[in-house]
């Protein structure tokens, strides 16, 4: 309607490879973006002053150290967590460059709506748990998951089947699935507001409807740049609260 | 689980149109190396710098804080050695300033009482040398009264009297004057 | 009103022979997946706006735990919010799969 043609999915997150045909090395603008999201992040900490008083790019640096520190690992984990700090910042700090794409001109995709990226990182959490409980708790840990002593005897079967699932399975698809689907809806959101502002554009009489879904346009813009941040952050304090769900399981 | 059905759905459905939702191997095999390059880099690379600086920071805040805790507490007891030196030097100028009234004091019970003496030896002499001057003055006189006494007295009888018994009646009277 | 169905019912009658089996079923999953995101997107609409605003009670009621209610506020977000998000994926699934 109106000379409205919505693009088919195919057309918003899959992209032609640069090279490398139908091989497993192939590039294409999701890799890119992955590579960008690996580059810009250790570009910014070698580019920023180590000085004393901070200034500028040292201070988002620090600050993004220092969020990490004070918003994700202290809250979820708390002092004994400052280990985990590499692994939860380098989590943060791709998934938040690989989401923030979704609004950079020329790029426009976030890497997350594709489920590559969310599924490798959900694999690499539900490995990083498992390995910690099991090292922390010994063989107790899945005795404590699947034979749960809180609970009455005759349910402990059911509980624990639930708790199983729950924990190596609806975790790790949970966090993909979340980051994939948010990104993917944000994508489809401005993809949407994007092809109907043209399409109103150029309709003769709907032309006064533009400044309508132009302003919406923005406005949605800015809510995903908010949502990116916010995905990386639930991302990296979920892994920080499953972490210390295996530190101290019961 | 849903995992391995969405695989199966995949490889049954190959000829179809690529499904969204399912990964692709080649971003996956970039995500991974990025990923990987990434926590290598973060762990051994990007962050020791970083924490290195914020722990010298927080170092150095925690040392100058402990150094103005320092020198408050120093100049807190510098002021109280001070005051207490204050005490002191009071104390001992009223000290000196007690002495120094006491021997001015006692200087000039001293001074008054010299002067005193000597008023009273000079009064004494200036009173020996009065008696004496009036004893001389009075043994001067006398032969001359007897004399004038003599001669008014032979004036009156009209006759000249003894010179001897006269100076002996005026030595007399003189002397007994009553 | 009942011209209009009977006409309405008519016209999808005549479009139903029209299409092809392929085209019926991407019908069918249209409609499917409409319905199942819509569903989908109930409970944890309720269930984000009653987070949310008990959160928000919190927060005015102390103040100096502000920080510690957003950050769990988020954290319920996120897992109320999953099962939206499948409901889309199900949408995804069903409309181009």
């Amino acid at each position: 309607m109106f000379g409205f043609e919505y693009p088919s999915i195919q057309d918003l997150v899959v992209w032609p490879n640069y090279f490398g045909g139908d091989s497993f090395w192939a590039l294409n603008k999701i890799g890119l973006i992955s590579l960008l999201a690996m580059i810009l992040p250790a570009l910014m900490f070698l580019l920023s002053k180590k000085e004393m008083v901070p200034r500028g790019l040292q201070n988002v640096v620090e600050g993004s150290v220092e969020f990490v520190e004070n918003q994700i690992i202290m809250p979820a984990i708390g002092p004994e967590g400052l280990r985990y700090l590499p692994l939860l910042l380098s989590i943060f700090l791709f998934v938040f460059f690989g989401n923030i794409f979704e609004v950079i001109p020329t790029f426009q995709m976030p890497a997350n709506a594709r489920m590559a990226n969310p599924m490798f990182l959900a694999l690499i959490v539900l490995v990083v748990f498992t390995v910690i409980g099991f090292k922390h708790n010994g063989l107790s840990y899945l005795k404590g998951i699947a034979w749960p002593h809180d609970v009455p005897i005759g349910l402990r079967p059911l509980v624990g089947f639930i708790e199983l699932l729950s924990v190596f399975l609806i975790r790790p698809f949970g966090l993909a699935v979340r980051l994939f689907a948010n990104m993917l809806a944000g994508h489809i959101l401005l993809v949407t507001f994007g092809a109907l502002t043209i399409a109103v554009f150029t309709t003769s009489v709907l032309v006064v409807l533009t400044p309508l879904t132009f302003g919406m346009l923005i406005i949605l813009t800015a809510f995903e740049m908010f949502v990116s941040f916010l995905q990386a952050f639930v991302f990296a304090i979920l892994t920080a609260v499953y972490i210390d769900s295996s530190l101290h399981a019961h | 689980m849903l995992f391995a059905l969405l695989f199966a759905e995949a490889a049954e459905g190959e000829e179809e149109a690529i499904n969204p939702v399912i990964p692709e191997i080649s971003e996956m095999f970039w995500g991974i190396i990025a990923f990987a390059a990434l926590y290598v880099l973060v762990t051994y690379v990007l962050l020791p710098p970083i924490q290195r600086i914020r722990n010298d920071r927080a170092a150095t805040i925690q040392a100058d804080l402990d150094a103005a805790d320092a020198a408050r507490a120093q100049a807190i007891s510098a002021s109280a050695e001070m005051a207490d030196q204050l005490a002191d030097v009071r104390a001992e100028a009223a000290a000196i300033i007690d002495a120094v009234r006491a021997e001015a004091d006692a200087e000039r019970e001293r001074l008054v009482a010299r002067a005193e003496r000597e008023v009273n030896a000079m009064r004494e002499i200036a009173e020996s040398e009065i008696v004496a001057e009036r004893e001389q003055a009075l043994a001067s006189l006398r032969p001359q009264v007897a004399e004038l006494a003599v001669s008014a007295a032979s004036r009156v009888t009209g006759r000249s009297i003894d010179g001897g018994s006269a100076q002996s009646v005026v030595d007399r009277y003189l002397t007994n004057p009553n | 009103m009942s011209v209009l169905a009977t006409i309405g019912m008519q016209a999808v009658e005549v479009a139903q022979e029209a299409f092809t089996a392929a085209e019926e079923r991407n019908i069918a999953g249209a409609a499917g997946a409409g319905m199942a995101y819509g569903l989908a997107a109930i409970g944890p609409g309720i269930g984000i706006g009653y987070l949310v605003g008990q959160a928000v009670q919190a927060m005015a009621r102390q103040p100096e735990s502000a920080g510690a209610v957003r950050t769990n506020m988020f954290l319920g977000i996120a897992f109320t919010e999953a099962l939206a998000l499948i409901g889309f994926v199900v949408f995804i699934l069903l409309k181009f799969a």
